[in-house]
């Protein structure tokens, strides 16, 4: 197999990715019944994950910083309200990332 | 008569036992039941991949085939996410993705009977050390490659192009919290599934002996949660494999942006 591949020369590789291109467009057609419950609750998790995630780390640096200048809770405050945002971003990059059809996660 | 002790609580199966207990200045390093199925899940990978590679038929077999498919799996997504810059990186997010789908699977075999306590079946990525330290790795390896491959301008992350000032002022922050954000999520998400499917696995159980235990007509009712742990117990294998993808293709998108981040 590897001795073929050295082989072929420029244009018949691009017209096999053409190919694999064509045949993977298949797969993911036969794909698209199975993204069913699994995969939303999958989803969902992600989602719920990410705007915790970003919450939690705006909140725990707003709070190092409080800590470190000694101006508690004002950097926290203003950690929790960037983390939200943070989050809010996390999560439209999440769907915008799930309505690709590479991703079923 | 079923001792109840013995089946313990739902939150039982989660406990650290050391085997080998071992202390050097005060750390503990002691050989867990942690360490252990770690261990174990490494020694199946690499003996399947030894038998599956060993003949190296033009027509697979078997084995050969099942690692050939797994292999095209991953190199396709690597491939598909990042580019042909991403073939680097096959070996490290394979490495994850199986690493993760063998934790994931073995932690879903019963215990056998009879055994002691530390060796009870484990899974390790049920714990969010384990599951942050995967995500760990995975984010260092997004900054050093990031660094090396555009030096200061991958800073460029964090500040998107064709910003007024004002704006950078609220939005890089922003960007860097979301970042600093990601391997907390890879970690938690992780974690945070093999937990709660491991519990609710338990539950049902749990109810199972109870109704067994209660006797009489009562225990005709232990069918419907036997019937939902068999659900759950379907369902968690569609997670472990689902989650090890998902912690696959977020290392690839998160490498990618690395890989790509001076482009924007």
């Amino acid at each position: 197999m590897a001795d073929d591949a050295g082989k072929q020369s420029p244009p018949s590789l691009e017209e096999f990715s053409k190919r694999l291109d064509a045949a993977r467009g298949d797969n993911a057609d036969a794909e698209k019944p199975r993204a069913g419950t699994a995969s939303s609750m999958g989803r969902a998790f992600r989602v719920a994950s990410e705007l915790l995630a970003a919450l939690f780390v705006g909140a725990i640096l707003g709070l190092g910083l409080d800590t470190l200048i000694g101006s508690r809770p004002w950097f926290l405050l203003a950690g929790i309200a960037f983390g939200f945002a943070a989050g809010v971003l996390n999560v439209s990059r999440a769907m915008k990332q799930m309505g690709k059809p590479s991703d079923g996660g | 008569m079923i001792d109840f002790r013995a089946a313990g609580g739902p939150m039982e199966q989660f406990e650290i036992l050391p085997i080998v207990p071992i202390r050097i200045g005060g750390i503990d390093l002691s050989f867990t039941n942690s360490a252990l199925w770690m261990l174990i899940g490494v020694a199946a990978i690499a003996l399947f991949f030894f038998f599956a590679t060993r003949r190296r038929a033009l027509v697979p077999g078997r084995t050969q085939s099942v690692a050939e498919v797994l292999h095209e799996f991953i190199s396709d997504l690597v491939r598909d996410t990042i580019g042909t810059e991403g073939r680097k990186f096959f070996p490290y997010v394979f490495t994850l993705f199986i690493f993760i789908l063998i934790a994931n699977l073995f932690g879903l075999f019963p215990s056998i009977p009879g055994l002691p306590h530390e060796l009870h079946t484990f899974t390790t990525t049920s714990h969010v050390i384990v599951t942050l330290g995967l995500a760990m790795t995975t984010i260092t390896i997004v900054v050093a490659y990031g660094v090396w491959k555009h030096g200061w301008k991958f800073l460029k992350l964090f500040a998107p192009s064709g910003l007024p000032l004002w704006l950078m002022f609220i939005l890089v922050p922003i960007e860097i919290i979301s970042f600093l954000s990601r391997p907390l999520s890879l970690a938690i998400r992780l974690f945070a599934n093999m937990l709660a499917g491991h519990i609710i696995l338990k539950l049902f159980a749990g109810f199972v002996i109870s109704l067994l235990g209660a006797g009489g007509v009562v225990m005709a009712l232990s069918i419907a949660p036997f019937a939902g742990a068999v659900a759950v117990m379907l369902l968690e294998f569609l997670v472990a494999a689902l989650q090890a993808y998902v912690f696959a293709i977020l290392t690839c998108i998160y490498l990618s942006d690395a890989a790509h981040a001076g482009d924007h």
